[in-house]
């Protein structure tokens, strides 16, 4: 090589070498992002594209695309898992960085992204007033005397049985009481129809706090008062008694005792939708369609119905945990994420979605949809899976705390699933797990 | 004795500059060469901006209260430590993470050892088995985590069906979740499982600069095969030996995906990089997050230094 053809390469190395340290620099300098008061959108929507990130798959792309034409605005789907998804919805905020227009807000976190002002108050883009008796659940996404987010469909927990199963025992009227309901699964078993006929998910996870609230809320109770302080300290509580039932029934052989390591949606699968469990008291609005029908997933279609929740005196209510959007403070088109949020609660695209107007818009087949109406109309279209009971247990839903999930409610969450979970492993009673629940909400609540 | 590209001058070797007579002197005066400096630019940005920076950002908040419940941020000392001390989840996940790290250093070790050996020496098909090999180490570990609970799931998992088939038992035995040394020993034999291959690689690698003819003079001593393991290839392996170990200790004190899927947030087997992740981004502390964080680095350096210090020598052949 000679001396000149040297320096030429020289030269070209020190540029590209010095090319890629100033886009690193300048990557690393950068905000990631602007936030929504520093757009440059000026609130305009129309040619604008908007991310959307929520812990499930797109909706059809038909349904993106009318969305589109109707408002110019086109949607960047990003599928996230949820709990990824909290991690970026976190890092996100704290570090004031973009990452998506619209995004998950689930109803346990609301009370926590309401304090920390995360996310952009709704009422300001939408009337939210006018939704409140159409969306039974809109009261689950509002924290601090602003609406965090919209609920877009209208998940919650349900008593599921297998019909099939009980009648096998003897038993074809479905019980109404807890007692009624625990002797029948203590029937199903001691006749032999299956070993155990109760699904309980004593997993560490959040999917065993739950089941704890939905039985909680059938013993009669809630968990917290408004004040965050527990209300399942006494043994004659009902949260206690939830936890004392939850315990018993695993000890009793009731619940397989492999299923302290078996989470919810496992349960669901290997247990309900193979038919080696009678019921689950806690289960998810959907699964009947979504899973319990499906040939292939199920070896018990058609055999899966959703019941009233048994409770003390009769049916209990269910408690609502539905999946709702909002628009975090770091949006860079807030206006047109409204819109999204708008058209995606809207009742024409919920019922495109539940399939009402035929196949194109179909979003999955676990869908229930957020709107009342549409759920009746489903429900009297025959096209909901078990959709007349469906309907009418959401009417009774209600939130799992009716004045807001607490800032804490996550940590809350895992101390409530951590210490169940080691009650049902047997490290320590169910008295002391609840003890222990209880003082850390009482820690929580006093903020020390 | 000049290098190929390069001129040695004073005991000196300047490479790229072979133009320049050996016997020339040294210039007064000689003019700033760049080059080296904008070349090492970018990957230094990297390193500054993707690692230090962080890390001193850790270091310092690590002594503050950055708590997005409990604003704002002010200094707390050494509070955040204290804190984790009497943290129950941390002190309980730090025993079960010192066993993580004793049974994932200690087999992936022996294993990749034993492998190695096996692998030594060239037979047919050796290359294909290296290549199956590498890939458990090409998985993620959630994907891991998901294709093991399928395994190890106490209703319809692999091994109580296999129980109950050759009617060894019910088939309903409890694998994990109940019994805390169970748990982080079958959870551990996942991430073995997974950073075995590189544990092999890198030995593997160490095996293949040992001169056969150290073999051959060892056995023309009469030394038996095991003699000549324990003389030669052992010795000539430790830089190998002691890399791998590094390696496995990052892992398994940083174990997160495989305990979090397979046993969600039980306390029997919980990790400290869980607790990181519970305590930022869950409880949203991110001082006590950092503070942990702090921690396990410098365990992870004081452990890696000695590991170092007993298990590597310098190799000259």
């Amino acid at each position: 090589m000679t001396t000149r053809q040297s320096n030429r390469t020289r030269r070209a190395a020190a540029t590209v070498a010095a090319l890629a340290a100033v886009t690193l620099l300048a990557a690393g300098c950068s905000s990631g992002g602007a936030p929504a008061e520093q757009s440059s959108s000026g609130g305009g929507t129309q040619d604008v594209t908007i991310t959307v990130a929520l812990p499930t798959d797109p909706p059809p792309q038909a349904a993106l695309d009318a969305f589109k034409q109707e408002t110019g605005i086109t949607v960047t789907w990003a599928t996230s898992d949820w709990d990824s998804l909290q991690t970026k919805i976190s890092a996100a905020a704290a570090a004031n960085t973009y990452f998506a227009d619209a995004t998950n807000v689930d109803w346990s976190r609301v009370g926590q992204l309401g304090t920390l002002g995360w996310f952009l108050p709704l009422e300001d883009y939408l009337d939210v007033e006018s939704l409140k008796a159409e969306m039974p659940q809109v009261a689950s996404f509002a924290a601090g005397g602003h609406q965090v987010g919209l609920p877009y469909d209208a998940s919650f927990m349900v008593t599921t049985v297998n019909t099939d199963l009980f009648e096998k025992a003897g038993i074809t009227t479905i019980p109404t009481t807890i007692d009624d309901y625990t002797a029948a699964l203590r029937t199903i078993k001691e006749k032999g129809v299956v070993e155990f006929p109760l699904n309980i998910p004593f997993a560490a996870a959040e999917g065993l706090s739950t089941y704890w609230y939905e039985t909680t809320g059938a013993f009669g109770g809630t968990i917290l008062d408004g004040a965050g302080k527990p209300q399942f300290a006494e043994p004659d509580s009902p949260g206690y008694k939830a936890a004392e039932w939850m315990i018993g029934a695993l000890q009793d052989g009731l619940v397989p005792a492999g299923n302290i390591n078996v989470n919810d949606s496992q349960g669901e699968q290997t247990l309900m939708a193979q038919g080696l469990a009678a019921s689950t008291f806690s289960d998810y609005s959907g699964l009947v369609g979504s899973l319990y029908d499906v040939e292939g997933s199920s070896t018990v279609t058609g055999k899966i119905r959703y019941v009233p929740t048994p409770g003390v005196d009769g049916p209990a209510s269910n408690l609502s945990n539905p999946d709702g959007i909002g628009i975090p403070k770091q949006a860079k088109n807030p206006e047109a994420a409204a819109k999204f949020i708008e058209w995606f609660t809207s009742e024409q695209t919920q019922a495109d979605f539940a399939g009402l107007n035929g196949p194109d818009k179909v979003w999955g087949s676990s869908f229930v949809p957020s709107r009342l109406s549409v759920v009746q109309k489903l429900a009297q279209a025959g096209s909901l899976a078990d959709g007349e009971h469906l309907a009418e247990l959401l009417k009774n839903a209600k939130p799992v705390f009716p004045d807001g999930a607490p800032v804490w409610y996550p940590e809350f969450s895992n101390a409530v699933y951590t210490n169940l979970h080691a009650a049902a492993a047997g490290d320590k009673s169910a008295a002391d797990a609840v003890k222990a629940i209880a003082d850390e909400a009482n820690r929580l609540a006093s903020g020390s | 004795m000049p290098r190929a590209n390069g001129v040695e001058r004073g005991g000196e070797v300047e490479v790229g500059r072979s133009l320049r007579p050996t016997s020339a002197p040294r210039p007064r005066g000689r003019r700033f060469d760049a080059l080296p400096y904008v070349l090492i630019a970018p990957v230094s940005i990297f390193i500054i901006g993707l690692a230090l920076v962080p890390a001193a950002f850790t270091i310092i908040e690590s002594f503050f209260t950055v708590d997005e419940l409990n604003p704002p941020v002010r200094f707390n000392g050494l509070g955040n430590f204290v804190a984790l001390l009497r943290n129950e989840a941390v002190v309980s996940s730090a025993g079960n993470t010192a066993l993580y790290v004793l049974i994932g250093v200690g087999l992936s070790t022996v294993l990749g050892m034993a492998i190695a050996v096996a692998l030594q020496h060239p037979f047919r098909g050796r290359g294909l088995i290296i290549a199956v090999l590498i890939l458990p180490w090409a998985l993620p570990g959630v994907v891991e985590g998901i294709l093991w609970s399928g395994i190890f799931e106490p209703n319809a998992g692999l091994i109580n069906n296999l129980i109950a088939t050759l009617h060894l038992g019910a088939g309903n035995g409890v694998l994990l979740g109940q019994d805390r040394l169970l748990t982080v020993a079958l959870i551990e034999l996942v991430q073995v499982w997974q950073m075995t291959p590189l544990t092999t690689l890198l030995i593997f690698a160490a095996l293949q600069l040992i001169p056969g003819e150290l073999y051959e003079a060892a056995q023309i001593d009469g030394a038996s095969r095991w003699r000549s393991f324990l003389s030669i290839t052992l010795p000539m392996a430790r830089p190998g030996i002691a890399v791998a170990m590094v390696q496995a200790l990052i892992a398994t004190l940083n174990i997160f995906d495989q305990p979090y899927v397979l046993n969600g947030a039980a306390s029997t087997g919980a990790s400290v990089t869980m607790q990181t992740y519970f305590i930022s981004f869950q409880n949203l502390n991110f001082g006590e997050g950092y503070a942990l964080s702090l921690v396990i680095a410098l365990v992870t350096v004081a452990l890696s230094l000695l590991v170092v210090r007993f298990v590597y020598r310098k190799v000259e052949l």
